[in-house]
């Protein structure tokens, strides 16, 4: 059944369906002619061939396998770890752009903090390696906290969002009783949002983990080197085998965060 | 007074579960730390060498002490004004192009839109649905930087392999996000189109696409700005964009010119985040 021939009633001002029809053909057309005018084949089909052949036989190679063990471990290391600084940073951030605590006197610096904010967001995690890196050395200090800066500043801006969400009669409530910033703050608006705020950090700790396998770019261990490497060899069933166990890391952490959001109340 | 407000879900009650949580939690934190230093702490400066290397990281990066900075060559801005409308363009694309694989395949990795439970069993729709779910497990599974990788062993690179490597990562995370709005909507709607004999696509496009697309703007929009900032890690390897000249940055110790970059990303972020929250508040 075609759209068009769905009785469905039509208001004067919209073009008719055949219009819709032409105007649709003619924009999916432009698009593929775009698409297939940037398309230039850089190694030809041999390289196609071989590249997506790969994905359906990685390679096995036991002891490649045992290595990614150890590297899918160091990875969620540096995950975990990178979580702990975004919240040690992140929730403080996030309390203060909220505007929760302080009231309009504070809205001066509570906007500059926010554009702050913004700012460190812009940066990428692995430029945030990059300059880390040329200060800290290479290690693993540097790669963690090129994870967590940038995600102390996303969790501020989520969480302090979440904040502001928070309903307004219980705030109210508790004001009338006397009750300042600081004690709404701690019996309203952090126990009302924890809920959300516990499923979102597990949401990220699965970004932190894709993260840190891509951190391995700029030299720090992890899967993505193991890929990297695999792909300087033109070995593209051991690059393949990476990316498998990279999914799996990915969709284990889904499944159990899954399962810890509904289990975990605080 | 929050007990009783709260609208609180099952376990982890009382304060010892509470307790227990928050210990098993940290001692997740500590071991993961112990476990990523591991011997490398010994290799670290001592906080006074670190903190003198960090000022004068910074000072480079201002361009003191150099006549030859970034900020006093009009040749630089040009470049970069240049490589940021083309890093707007990439992000605006592989967006665009990610939702749309993502909308092709939503009729397949859609419950409610691939299965008619009135139908009966239907192997095949069966098939395709968790086909098309694991697809679009792995596309989001797999970082934007390795698709980049992959992408340059077949596209020459340039703004359109960025455009593709990010697309297909986007089309993975926004095919599982259209899915999850498309399976929370309420079902009558769709039920009674396909009672009059209509077919997955036109359920899709009358009943389905119409009250979720609101939803699915809002995260397309939010991706968007993600795009935009992974942009610069795809540029590394397709040589495009902002990415590419940060990369060079690095490499040649141009650190003026870095700033100018990052200046330049901290500026899009910040015009991203206007215009999609303008478009957001429309929406509503």
């Amino acid at each position: 059944v075609s759209g068009a021939t769905v009785g469905l009633r039509r208001r004067p001002d919209r073009p008719g369906p055949r219009t819709r029809t032409l105007a649709t053909v003619v924009l999916v057309v432009v698009a593929v002619a775009a698409l297939l005018g940037g398309l230039e084949l850089a190694g030809g089909g041999r390289a196609a061939r071989e590249l997506l052949g790969a994905a359906l036989r990685p390679s096995l190679d036991p002891e490649l396998v045992r290595q990614l063990a150890a590297d899918a471990v160091t990875t969620v290391t540096y995950a975990v770890s990178a979580i702990s600084v975004a919240v040690l940073l992140g929730l403080p951030a996030a309390v203060l752009v909220s505007g929760v605590v302080g009231g309009p006197r504070w809205r001066g610096p509570r906007q500059a903090l926010r554009l702050a904010l913004g700012a460190v967001r812009a940066v990428h995690e692995i430029v945030w390696a990059l300059l880390l890196v040329t200060v800290l050395g290479l290690t693993p200090l540097a790669g963690i906290l090129a994870i967590g800066v940038p995600y102390a500043a996303t969790v501020a801006r989520v969480v302090g969002e979440r904040l502001q969400d928070v309903a307004d009669a219980p705030v109210r409530a508790l004001r009338t009783t006397g009750a300042r910033d600081l004690t709404t703050l701690a019996y309203v608006h952090l126990p009302l949002a924890a809920a959300d705020v516990a499923g979102y950090l597990t949401y990220r700790l699965e970004c932190a983990v894709r993260s840190a396998a891509v951190l391995s770019f700029v030299g720090l261990g992890g899967i993505g080197f193991r890929i990297t490497l695999a792909l300087d060899d033109l070995a593209f069933d051991r690059a393949w085998t990476g990316i498998y166990v990279l999914v799996l890391l990915v969709a284990l952490l889904d499944a159990t965060s899954g399962r810890l959001r509904g289990r975990v109340a605080w | 007074v929050s007990a009783a407000l709260a609208p609180r879900p099952r376990a982890g009650r009382g304060l010892a579960g509470r307790l227990g949580v928050a210990g098993a939690t940290l001692a997740v934190v500590a071991v993961a730390w112990a476990t990523a230093l591991g011997d490398a702490t010994g290799r670290l400066a001592g906080a006074g060498e670190l903190l003198a290397r960090a000022w004068r990281f910074l000072g480079a990066v201002a361009g003191t002490g150099t006549d030859a900075d970034a900020w006093r060559d009009p040749s630089a801005w040009w470049d970069i004004t240049r490589l940021t409308a083309e890093t707007a363009a990439i992000a605006v694309a592989a967006t665009a192009l990610g939702l749309a694989a993502a909308l092709l395949t939503l009729p397949f990795a859609a419950r409610s839109l691939a299965l008619d439970p009135a139908a009966g069993p239907a192997p095949l729709s069966r098939l395709l649905l968790v086909s098309s779910r694991a697809v679009h497990a792995v596309l989001r599974g797999t970082p934007e930087l390795v698709w980049a990788f992959l992408v340059v062993f077949l596209l020459r690179p340039g703004p359109f392999a960025a455009v593709v490597a990010l697309a297909l990562h986007e089309a993975g995370v926004l095919g599982r996000l259209a899915r999850e709005v498309v399976d929370d909507l309420p079902p009558p709607p769709g039920r009674a189109l396909r009672s009059l004999g209509a077919g997955r696509v036109t359920v899709a496009a009358y009943a389905v696409l119409p009250r979720g697309l609101p939803q699915l703007t809002t995260f397309a929009l939010h991706r968007a700005e993600v795009v935009l900032r992974a942009t610069v890690v795809v540029g590394f390897v397709t040589a495009a964009g902002l990415g590419q000249r940060l990369r060079l940055d690095v490499s040649f110790f141009r650190w003026t010119d870095l700033a100018l970059v990052l200046l330049a990303y901290v500026l899009l972020a910040w015009l991203g985040e206007a215009v999609a929250g303008r478009l957001r508040a429309r929406l509503r």
